[in-house]
């Protein structure tokens, strides 16, 4: 039996029938979920007419948009599915396009103009690289529908025995550039083979910098910057701010307008990056650490999901430069659910951020920002 | 909704809050489950006297959802308060021969976590009491929700982060019942409540369900290990139930039977939705409330949580998923354009008695269009019933008679080695136990056993 020593506290005097208690209730109660915004949770099937990925295959850690706007994701678990979800048009379901045996862990999906490229890990060996088509738009899903899974071509390991830590698409779409723990790797969509660029230490995702650079962690103490272009990879390129950067993988948010991005340290101290300035000062500091994922709708504001546990959704705004708690993710509508981790967030079609839920069961959780008040 | 009848203003308002039961691993040797089901001659509800046990010695305790048969085959009960700032739970036992409850012990104390810490609190043991037969232990674990003695309330998911506020965690305590004495505690879930026990003695295993992220556990009692399996989903199921492989099963949120099988080391999902009503629900919610073993051990008899829950048999070890019979509702018509309170509109209890017949209790209410009743009945009321399981007729027994309230929920039922019923209540405060002296017909020795595994 274990032994601590507990202060004492004294009991409050509570009256329930005053409004003050009654309104401090119903802020316990109610106010510690979602604060501003919507999120809905949307199953991994195309409700009504499939079933959901299973639910311990279903640990979303990875996604990204395509052009069309429809999101592609990877799940981890005892299996990895890279699935395909449409939220517009008359669509409202989500694709499981592919099952991967072997697979337990889908580190990014990348969306090229044509096919889609996913890394996966499994228990033994390297990562592997698989690509297939796009999903085409559907016919009207609430009339008649039909779908194929169509082949995924397996690229092979991006480096022999070392697991794929994350990928991105660069900006023309043409290409992916990963990383594996000790290689930076491309590959080109329109001739899938891979290419090892050189070692790097791969140790967070990698982001897609404001003048089309590659970006990636150098060590604990530097980024790397890697030009698709002229293939040149520039070690130790920037130096990370002040901060802890050595526990947490990095994780991004980039505004699509401008190519800014940002990033979190150990403990949530959120910094700017843009790739001809460099970093920025502190930003604040999210209420829990570490930052699990993060995105950046059109106006600039950043959603992401920050603390074990049960996580806690936090924004922050450039323009008062404030960090705020948004609360417990909850879904209402059509499915009531909790949502505790979240593994992964990209910007949808309209600004909407899409976090893709890193827990036994996980949804698409689609969260539309508090409209702004407009100044007077 | 209306808010006529809200779970906190439910407890403060009638003083009350939730329960548990079990059994399962040890097959009755020469007795079937049509054994003794008629008495030689016909009953009145006046041959089953209905007593009530208040929680006297805990003024505060506002409900009782832990109430089952311990392995020396007496009755024990949680007095918990859990809409009390700073609430705990106590540990009591019907004493036969004082025809009185015995208070065991103050659990927080025991834990060393006292309801003055500003956490929230060790207010409640919720269908968390689990019996081991061969060292006659009794296993029980705490749950969550008493706020801390200086706020109004409790959000889990608030204090999450909050090491002043939050729960330290559910308590595991190991109840020696030869000695009265608690031989080992431990923290079985961090920052969690625990909803639901059951113990699989073969294995010494036991397995739980974690409150608010709704995750499976299981705790190694040899090696005192915890292993988190993962999440079910938002909703709780109330009860886990074992079968004869050594399987564990629930549901899930949406009405779907969940079953974790060790020689595959995951939690699966049945295709199928258990039974509902089709009228106005879609099988969302309908998660085990209480399921109790048949004698013979082939089936459990399983009532849902959700208003108007439904009975069922289920035959889990029966082909690649169970097949499950329907058995209808548990509770009375209503108009299906409003839902009704789950405080009002319930089902628990769920026991077998010494004559083979499960027993449980269902609430029932006075409704002008489905159900004027007259002026001799209360208006809400909690019916022992009693289902046949040879021929699945059912019967009203008698009614539940409290002093002071409506005794319209119950969450746990047991029988204990006399062959007595008891429920625990939820609906006043203080809280207390229902007693049921069967006809003598109905009783026999050791009517607890074979004795159920599970809160």
């Amino acid at each position: 039996m274990s032994q601590t020593t507990t202060p004492r506290r004294r009991r409050r005097n509570i009256d329930y029938n005053s409004p003050a208690v009654q309104d401090e209730v119903n802020n316990i109660t109610h106010g510690t979920f979602v604060k501003q915004g919507t999120m809905v949770a949307f199953p991994t099937c195309f409700p009504g007419a499939t079933i959901p990925i299973l639910a311990d295959e279903s640990h979303i850690t990875a996604l990204d948009k395509s052009r069309q706007g429809f999101i592609y994701g990877g799940t981890s678990g005892k299996r990895a599915h890279i699935f395909v979800g449409m939220f517009h048009g008359v669509t409202g379901m989500i694709l499981d396009m592919k099952a991967v045996d072997d697979a337990t862990q889908c580190t990014a999906v990348c969306c090229g103009k044509t096919q889609v490229m996913a890394c996966v890990n499994g228990p033994s060996g390297g990562g592997r690289i698989l690509a297939g088509n796009l999903e085409p738009w559907p016919y009207d899903l609430i009339q008649e529908w039909g779908f194929n899974r169509h082949p995924f071509d397996d690229l092979g390991e991006a480096a022999a025995g070392e697991p794929i830590v994350h990928a991105v698409a660069d900006t023309s779409r043409d290409h992916v550039v990963g990383v594996t723990t000790h290689h930076l790797f491309t590959v080109d969509f329109a001739n899938p083979k891979i290419q090892t660029v050189g070692e790097v230490s791969g140790c967070g995702r990698l982001a897609l910098g404001s003048k089309g650079g590659v970006f990636g962690c150098d060590g604990a103490g530097h980024l790397f910057r890697f030009d698709v272009a002229t293939g040149k990879l520039q070690p130790e390129a920037f130096k990370l701010p002040d901060g802890h950067w050595s526990k947490t993988p990095a994780v991004w948010a980039r505004v699509a307008q401008t190519g800014l991005l940002y990033t979190a340290d150990d403990d949530g101290q959120l910094f700017s990056f843009d790739e001809e300035r460099g970093f920025s000062a502190s930003l604040g500091k999210t209420m829990f650490a570490p930052v699990y994922c993060m995105a950046a709708t059109f106006d600039g504001r950043v959603f992401g999901s920050c603390g074990d546990g049960i996580a806690k959704l936090f924004c922050f705004d450039p323009g008062s430069r404030k960090i705020t708690d948004i609360g417990v993710a909850v879904s209402l509508f059509e499915r009531r659910r909790y949502g505790y981790v979240f593994g992964d967030a990209v910007t949808g079609r309209d600004g909407e951020i899409v976090f893709g839920e890193d827990d036994d069961g996980g949804h698409l959780w689609l969260y539309f920002p508090r409209i702004q008040a407009a100044k007077a | 909704m209306s808010r006529g009848i809200g779970r906190r203003e439910f407890f403060r308002s009638s003083g009350a809050g939730l329960l548990t039961v079990g059994a399962a691993l040890y097959p009755r040797d020469g007795v079937s489950a049509t054994a003794a089901g008629s008495p030689a001659s016909p009953e009145t509800s006046a041959d089953y006297k209905c007593k009530w046990y208040e929680f006297t010695e805990h003024k505060v305790s506002d409900t009782c959802w832990s109430l089952s048969v311990g392995p020396d085959g007496r009755i024990y009960a949680a007095a918990c308060a859990e809409g009390v700032p700073g609430g705990i739970v106590k540990l009591t036992r019907y004493n036969e021969q004082k025809d009185a409850l015995d208070y065991l012990f103050d659990l927080d104390k025991m834990v060393d976590d006292p309801g003055t810490s500003g956490r929230a609190t060790q207010c409640k043991i919720h269908y968390s009491f689990a019996p081991s037969m061969h060292d006659g232990i009794m296993y029980m674990a705490t749950h969550l929700s008493g706020p801390p003695i200086d706020q109004p309330a409790y959000s889990p998911w608030l204090s999450w982060h909050d090491e002043k506020r939050c729960f330290r965690g559910s308590a595991l305590v190991a109840f020696d019942t030869k000695t009265d004495q608690v031989k080992w505690w431990e923290t079985l879930i961090p920052k969690e409540g625990c909803r639901c026990l059951l113990h699989d003695e073969e294995r010494s295993l036991l397995y739980a369900i974690s409150y608010p992220r709704d995750h499976f556990i299981i705790f190694d009692l040899k090696t005192h290990k915890r292993r988190d399996v993962g999440r079910i989903g938002s909703i709780n199921a109330q009860t886990l139930f074992l079968d004869k492989k050594h399987r564990v099963w629930t549901t899930n949120d949406y009405g779907h039977l969940i079953r974790y099988d060790p020689e595959k080391d995951r939690l699966e999902m049945s295709p199928y939705v258990l039974p509902h009503n089709e009228e106005f629900q879609t099988g969302w919610h309908s998660v085990f409330y209480d399921v109790a073993p048949a004698p013979d051990r082939e089936s459990v008899f399983a009532a849902t949580w959700i208003a108007n829950s439904y009975m069922m048999r289920i035959w889990p070890n029966e082909g690649e998923w169970p097949r499950v019979e329907n058995l209808g509702p548990n509770t009375q018509k209503r108009d299906p354009s409003v839902s009704r309170d789950t405080f009002v509109d319930h089902c628990g209890g769920l026991t077998f008695a010494g004559d083979g017949q499960l027993y449980f209790v269902a609430s029932r209410w006075r409704d002008p269009v489905y159900n004027p009743m007259g002026p001799e009945h209360k208006e809400r009321e909690g019916v022992v019933w009693r289902l046949n399981p040879a021929t699945l007729e059912k019967e009203e027994v008698t009614c539940l008679v409290h002093p002071k309230e409506f005794a319209q929920y119950v969450s746990r039922g047991a029988v204990d080695h006399n062959g007595d019923l008891f429920f625990g209540h939820v609906g006043s405060r203080p809280s207390g136990i229902f007693k049921i002296e069967m006809p003598a017909s109905r009783k026999r020795e050791n009517a607890h056993l074979p004795i159920r595994m599970w809160g």
